[in-house]
Formats: C-alpha cells, structure tokens, sequence
C-alpha cells in the first residue's frame, strides 16, 4: 500500500492562496468539462454512433443558421448607429442602445446559451472551496460569459460602436470606451436579473405566478397587437416599432442607455460627457452590487430548495396518516379501476397526482387557448385565413402537449424501475401514460375547437371539422408512436414544473423536441396543398378522404409500437438505467 | 485548556416552520474520532452543511480550530475536508482530473498536487480508472475519490458523511486504515454513519442527534458505561449498573432514539405488525 505523504504534514501557514491559482484551476476545469463532454466519450455501440452522427449533422444544420440570426442584429446596430450620426438624428442613439439591451435580456432570459449546449457545472458548487467572496464575485461574473446574448449584445455595441466612429471619427475612442462600459452594465444587468429569479423561482408557487404572469403579458400583446393593427403590412408593424424605439428617446435619456448615448455624444463637452459617463458607470456598479448581495447570501449557505423543508415536515407528521392516503386515491379518476386493469389504473392514478400537483403544466396548457381566443374574436384575422384557420389554431394547441409524450418515463426517474421490477406488463404501463397524454391533448384541442366554433365569426363547414378531426387523429396517433419509441430509447430525467432541470438542458431530448416540430409541421404542409385542391376543384370532402387513410395508417403505427413494448424495453434496459435509474 | 477542533453554540437552523437542528451544543476536542449519530431526518446532514460552511445556520454560532466560521470561513475550509452526503464531484472529470483541481484550489503547488493525486489514486485503487469519467464509476468508486478529494490538501478537521456507504468491504477497510492514520497524526474526523458497529470500531466520542435536538454527547466509554438516560434533555453521568457495560452502541442508541414525541418508547405494537409478511 502507498505511503500518503500528504496526509503528513497538515498545513500550518495560513498564507493566502494566491489569485492567480484559483482562477486558473476553475478555467482549467472548465476547459477540461469541455473537452471531456466534446471528445471523451466514445460511442458503445451502433445506436450511439448513430445518435452522435446525426448530433453532429444537426449542429452542422443548426449552428450556421444561428450565426445568420447573430449577424442580422448586429450589422443593423452598426448601420442603424451610423444612419443615427451622419443623418444628424443623434437622439436616436438612446432607442438603438435600448433596444440591444432589450434584446440581450430578452435572449439571455430564454437561454440561448452556447454554454447550455454543452455540459457544463452548477458555479454555485465553488462555495465549498477556500474561497474569499471577492474571488467567488469574481468568477461568478467570468463564469458563462460565452452565451448567445453575451455574444450577439458585444459585437452588436462593438460595431455600433463602429458605425459612429464611421460617421464621426472625433466620437470613436468616446464611442468604444462607453460601449464596453454599457456592455459590462449588461453583463452586470443580466446576471442580476438571473439570480434573482433563480432565488424566487426556487419556490413553487412564483413559479406558477410567474408563469402566468408571463403568459397573460403574450396574450395581452396579442391583442393590443391585434387591435391595434388586425392585418397591417409588415412594413407598417416595422414603422410602428421603430417609431416606439425613436418616440422612446426622451424617456430613455435617464436610464443606462441615456447615459451611454449621452457621453458619447456630448464629448466635444468634457464635462458634461463625463457626467453622463460617470451616471453610467454608477449604473453598472448598481447592478454589479444588487447581483453581488444575492451571490453573499448564495456563498454564506443560502439553502433555496423547499425540498428539505417540505420532506422534514412530512417527517415530522404522523407516521401514516390513512385517512390522507384514502383521500388521495379516492381524488384519483374513479371510473380508472373499473374500466382498466390493475395496472392500468394503479399508473392512471400516479401520473394524475404528480399532475395534479403540477400548476406550472397547467398554466401552459391555458397560454395557447388564450391566443386562439383572442386570434378567433378578431374578425378579420380569422376570416382571412378561414380554411386554414381551424387546422392551424388546433396544430397551435398540439404543440405544447405533444412534447411530453415523447419523455413519458422522464418524470418517474428512479421509479421507473419498478416498471421493470414488478410482475406486470409494460404495455400497461405504456398506455396508462398515452391516455392521461391523450386525456391532456382532447382537453386541450377540444376546448380550443370550442373556443373558434363559438367566438370565431366565420362559420366552419363540417366537413374541414372532419376534415381536422381525423388530421388530429393521424397527427396524435404518429407522434404516440414516435414518441413511445422515443420515451424507450431516449428517456431523459427531469422534474416536472421545476425551470432548472437536474441535468441541466430540458425536459426532452433535443432530438425528440426536433422530432415533435417535424411531424407536426410536416402533417401541417400536408394540409396545406389538401385545403387548396379541395378549393380549387370545389371539393369539400377532399381532406376528409385524404386524411382517413392517414389517420388509419398511424393508428396502426400506434398499434404496432405498442405490441412490441416488452420486446423494445428488453432491448433498452441499459439506457433505462443509466438515464433514469440512476438520476 | 486546549482549543476544541469544533465547538458550537445554541446551534439552530430552520426551514420555514420546522426546526431542522435545534440548539446544539457540540464540542469536539482536537484528536477525537467523533462519531455524530441520529436516525433518518434527525438534523446529521443539516449539522455537517452547517460546519463546513454550505448552509448558514438560522442562529448560534460555529468555531472550527478556534477560528469564527462566519469571520474567516476561506481560511476554516483550507484547514478543513469534506466529504459531503451527495458527494458533489465533477462527473465530465476523470479522477486525476478532479483531484488536480480540488488541489489547485486548496494552494497546492502543481508538483505537491500531481504527486499526491498519483498516490491517492493508487491508495484508493483508482489508478487504473484513469481513463474513466466520473459518471461512469459506481457509487463504491465516486465515495472513495470523494474520500481522496477531501484528504489531498492534508486537513486538520475532516467531516465524514455516510463515507462507508456503497463502499465495498475491501475499500471500506483501506479508507479506515486511512481515517486510523490520521488520527494517530493528530487530526480530527467527525463521522455520520448508520453503520454502528463502524462507529463502536472507530470512534471514541460519540453524540447523538434526535429530532434536531442533541440527546446524548461523551466518551464512548462513558456512554456504554451506562450513563443514566434523563428524557429527551440528555445524558447525565450516574452509576452504572453492572448489566449496562456490556451495553453495544446499537442498544444505547435504540434507547435513547426509539422513542416518539413524549419520550414513549416507540417499538412497533401487535397491532401495527406487518401480519401478512411470511
């Protein structure tokens, strides 16, 4: 056995550990996470070889088109700044610079992060590392600089920053200087408003009062959008939104923008500039210390999950209460145990608890029937696309509830292993899962089949109803058999109405989550030539003949997955239990 | 009177309503092998959070070394190692990989980090996993790197939670021969284990956690020796009846901890029995 040497000599100096160290290390180990995650792990077999080739030929995809929407925004920064200076319209500079700010949080908070690709680690866990707070502060802010927003919102200020200095050279050195400034003021802004919400969306019920609130603000835009301007050419929207950017110049001039604008312009004023730069530098300190007092109560031991509290408290209770376990299971669908078999029923009511108790999903589910309403009461909206309008409306609602259905095993995690353990078929445990999906898509279409039968003021043949009817059929049947495949072979563990996943990343396979899009807008293309040839050749029953054998074919799909479960959940065991089991 | 390795007061920490850890007074003599008891959910983990710094306590106060935690807690954590419940390692890391960085961070110079990864590896027997990521190793494996993680920076205070958990009987063998050595060199380990006939072997003070609250807290000796249980307040020293010597760690602890609220004993009655088990 070897000698540890290093358990020998305890330390007995105290001298600090230099900087230099520190930083370099944790830069160290996320170079190596990064090289690891890319290149470390080989492929085991055919299927992973697989997944990894179409993993790369999807970034190959993907990737170039998300540069091509990075450039639009920062070539129009440079031009719309440049336009701003030599058509003498300066005060223009303070919308512009909102509007990149408005578009860094707006990116950063819907986590278009190139760092959310790949795997990455919680920076929160450094707090257990002889740190002092300043050195924590300190990598918290480097930490994850490399993200779409950070990107998109710095080379969009560098090359307004470009644009002025083109139209003026005495203002490019002013230009730069600030520009990195309201840049830092950004990071600084972005990183606060993170963790913040990290903080408050800890607690379930702001989670579900922040979903709705977020929900209700799209609906309302919608309609302020839709009232204001039903069916306007996009030139006009443009204007409209330009006009709101320009007519936003004097109110901005007091915000963080404001002051960047304005010590650039004014620096043929020293003083006057070195106000406005001094405003701005306070700016960026402000935020800087608002994400500072969040990341000292992270790093004295904040402890932000309620699980702890909520699990001690159920320890804390009664040993068994029975009269709340009776309660539980007689809340449960009723009709479940009559109907279906034990193990039907008994996976029926499991997955109508965990739904139950899952506000968030809920609250989702309402956002699409909200739009629909309002798309369906405006008038000229719905009458404008009224062949199209039902299909698509219905196509709308589906999006959000046929995502789960490829990740049905997600949320049980390691209980997922008594699907394995215990002496019952996993085909029943397969359709428990497809009919309370199932249950969740008829609600969900059903009620906004009602919502533009009754509001929409163009009345809907039946036969385009049939016609939708049996496009839903076909659409619901091939994504349930899809998605079961996919819920075998790709399961990803996740918690259901929480907004930071375990492993990082979301609740389904990215290639699911593509899966789910292809079909439905494939089946949507379908529609549309159906929808036109049926006008065109004055046949309103074309959709419905075309679509029955369509909706026949998926349904046996369906059928076929089904009947060979046991056999794909055999051939699958291991990623069951690297993927879920040992969550 | 020399300083105590670990010393508390009126320790408390709450979530929302409940009280997690209520009042503690713990003290910890430089060179014991501390061994801190309790059942499920009693406040061992909640505890061990709170004396290395990962949770802030709702009240009271922490002194590792002599040293306030909440005045120089960067200087407690180079002096102190941890091996935590959930382990937290890096899994996107091989095990050299891990440790070189857990040096770095502790100071280490470079050469001093390869080194003792290299003999720690070997220690562990973890030398020919080198390739390996740690999400690929088992549960047996991350314990015992997480074990080499928390010693490479040579602690003077080493918190232990669940070490042996998963561990197989050879690795939990050459991890206590580990914990014996340091030990003998002077350092301090505060142990949580459900395992007691490990800590009967190992440790030679124990206390007891029940309900956030400390019930119990002495030389192990002086516990077997029968000390006279007194409720939920504590353990008093008292005259030990002859049959209590030959007391285990197990019955002491099933004494004092298998009890409810009001301090009944709380052994499973007739009635509550799983009758239908063959």
């Amino acid at each position: 056995m070897v000698e540890l040497t290093g358990s020998q000599s305890l330390p007995d100096s105290m001298s600090p550990i230099p900087a230099s160290t520190q930083l370099l290390a944790v830069a160290w180990l996320r170079w190596r996470i990064f090289v690891n995650s890319t290149f470390r792990r080989q492929p085991k077999n055919k299927r992973q070889i697989a997944g990894l080739v179409f993993a790369i030929l999807l970034r190959i995809v993907v990737w170039p088109i998300l540069a091509l929407m990075m450039v639009g925004p920062i070539v129009g920064s440079g031009f719309l700044a440049w336009l701003a200076i030599s058509e003498g319209r300066p005060q223009g500079l303070a919308g512009l610079l909102l509007g990149i700010a408005l578009l860094w949080q707006f990116v950063s908070i819907n986590g278009l992060s190139i760092a959310a690709s790949i795997h990455s680690f919680d920076p929160a866990s450094l707090v257990r590392f002889p740190l002092r707070f300043g050195r924590y502060f300190v990598l918290r802010s480097l930490l994850g600089l490399l993200t779409a927003s950070t990107i998109v919102g710095s080379l969009a200020l560098l090359a307004a920053a470009l644009g002025i200095g083109i139209a003026d050279a005495s203002l490019a050195l002013p230009a730069l200087v600030a520009m990195a400034v309201y840049a830092l003021m950004n990071i600084y802004l972005t990183r606060m408003i993170g963790a913040w919400m990290d903080r408050w969306l800890a607690n379930r019920r702001f989670r579900e009062i922040f979903r709705m609130i977020m929900a209700l603000s799209f609906a309302a835009i919608q309609f302020m959008n839709l009232q204001r301007a039903p069916m306007r050419a996009h030139g006009a929207r443009s204007g409209l939104f330009l006009s709101a950017m320009h007519s936003s110049g004097p109110y901005v001039y007091w915000l963080p923008p404001g002051f960047a604008a304005q010590a650039i312009l004014l620096a043929k004023h020293p003083l006057a500039a070195f106000g406005q730069f001094a405003a701005l530098l306070a700016s960026t300190a402000l935020f800087a210390a608002v994400f500072a007092i969040r990341l000292k109560k992270q790093f004295l031991g904040e402890y932000l999950s309620e699980g702890v509290s909520r699990r001690v408290s159920q320890q804390a209770a009664p040993r068994v209460r029975m009269p709340a376990l009776e309660a539980a299971a007689q809340s449960a669908p009723a009709a479940a145990g009559a109907v279906f078999s034990s193990t039907v029923a008994a996976c029926l009511r499991k997955d109508w608890i965990v739904l139950r108790s899952n506000g968030t999903q809920l609250i989702g589910m309402m956002t699409p029937l909200l739009l629909v309403a309002i798309f369906s009461m405006n008038r000229a909206f719905s009458s404008s696309f009224s062949g199209y309008f039902l299909p698509a409306a219905i196509a709308y609602t589906l999006l959000g509830v046929l995502g789960p259905l490829y990740n049905v095993f997600g949320a049980d995690g390691r209980g997922a292993q008594l699907y394995l353990l215990a002496p019952i078929r996993m085909r029943d445990v397969v359709v428990a899962k497809n009919l309370m999906s199932l249950a969740m898509v008829v609600a969900e279409s059903g009620v906004a089949w009602i919502i533009i039968c009754v509001f929409s003021r163009a009345r809907i043949p039946v036969s385009a109803q049939v016609s939708t009817a049996l496009w839903t059929v076909f659409v619901v049947a091939l994504n349930l058999a899809i998605g079961n495949l996919r819920s075998i072979q790709a399961p990803r563990y996740f918690v259901p109405g929480q907004s930071r996943q375990p492993r990082g990343g979301t609740p389904t396979n990215r290639t699911s989550g593509l899966l789910v899009l292809g079909v439905l807008f494939g089946s949507m293309l379908l529609q549309i030539p159906v929808a036109m040839a049926s006008s065109y050749f004055e046949l309103p029953w074309l959709g419905a003949w075309v679509f029955l054998p369509f909706a026949a074919a998926a349904v046996f799909a369906y059928a076929f997955v089904l009947r060979n479960v046991e056999h794909l959940i055999l051939e699958h065991r291991d990623v069951f239990a690297e993927e879920l089991c040992k969550a | 009177m020399m300083t105590p390795a670990i010393d508390t007061t009126t320790l408390t920490r709450r979530f929302g309503d409940f009280t997690a850890v209520d009042n503690v007074n713990l003290r910890v003599d430089a060179g014991q092998f501390f061994g801190f008891l309790g059942p499920n959910g009693a406040g061992k983990s909640t505890t061990i959070k709170m004396l290395t710094g990962l949770l802030a306590p709702t009240s009271g106060s922490i002194r590792i070394l002599g040293e306030d935690f909440e005045v120089r807690s960067a200087e407690i954590k180079r002096q102190i190692g941890v091996v935590p419940e959930g382990m937290a390692l890096f899994g996107r890391l091989t095990a050299g990989e891990y440790l070189q960085f857990v040096g770095r961070m502790y100071g280490l110079d470079r050469v001093t980090t390869l080194n003792r990864t290299r003999e720690l590896l070997e220690f562990m027997q973890l030398a020919d996993e080198q390739k390996k990521l740690i999400t690929d190793f088992s549960h047996g494996m991350q314990k015992k790197l997480a074990m080499a993680a928390a010693v490479i920076h040579g602690p003077k205070v080493l918190f232990l939670d669940e070490p042996f958990e998963g561990v197989d009987a050879v690795a939990a063998g050459t991890l206590k021969a580990m914990l014996q050595r340091m030990i003998a060199r002077g350092a301090t380990i505060f142990l949580t284990s459900h395992v007691l006939e490990i800590v009967e072997r190992l440790c030679t003070h124990i206390a007891i956690i029940h309900r956030g609250r400390l019930v119990a807290q002495g030389a192990l000796d002086e516990l077997r020796a029968g000390a006279r249980r007194t409720g939920q307040a504590g353990i008093e020293a008292g005259a030990a009846p002859p049959e209590a010597e030959k007391r285990s760690l197990e019955q002491i602890f099933l004494e004092i901890v298998g009890t409810d609220r009001e301090g009944n004993p709380g052994a499973v009655t007739p009635e509550q029995e799983l009758s239908w088990l063959s």
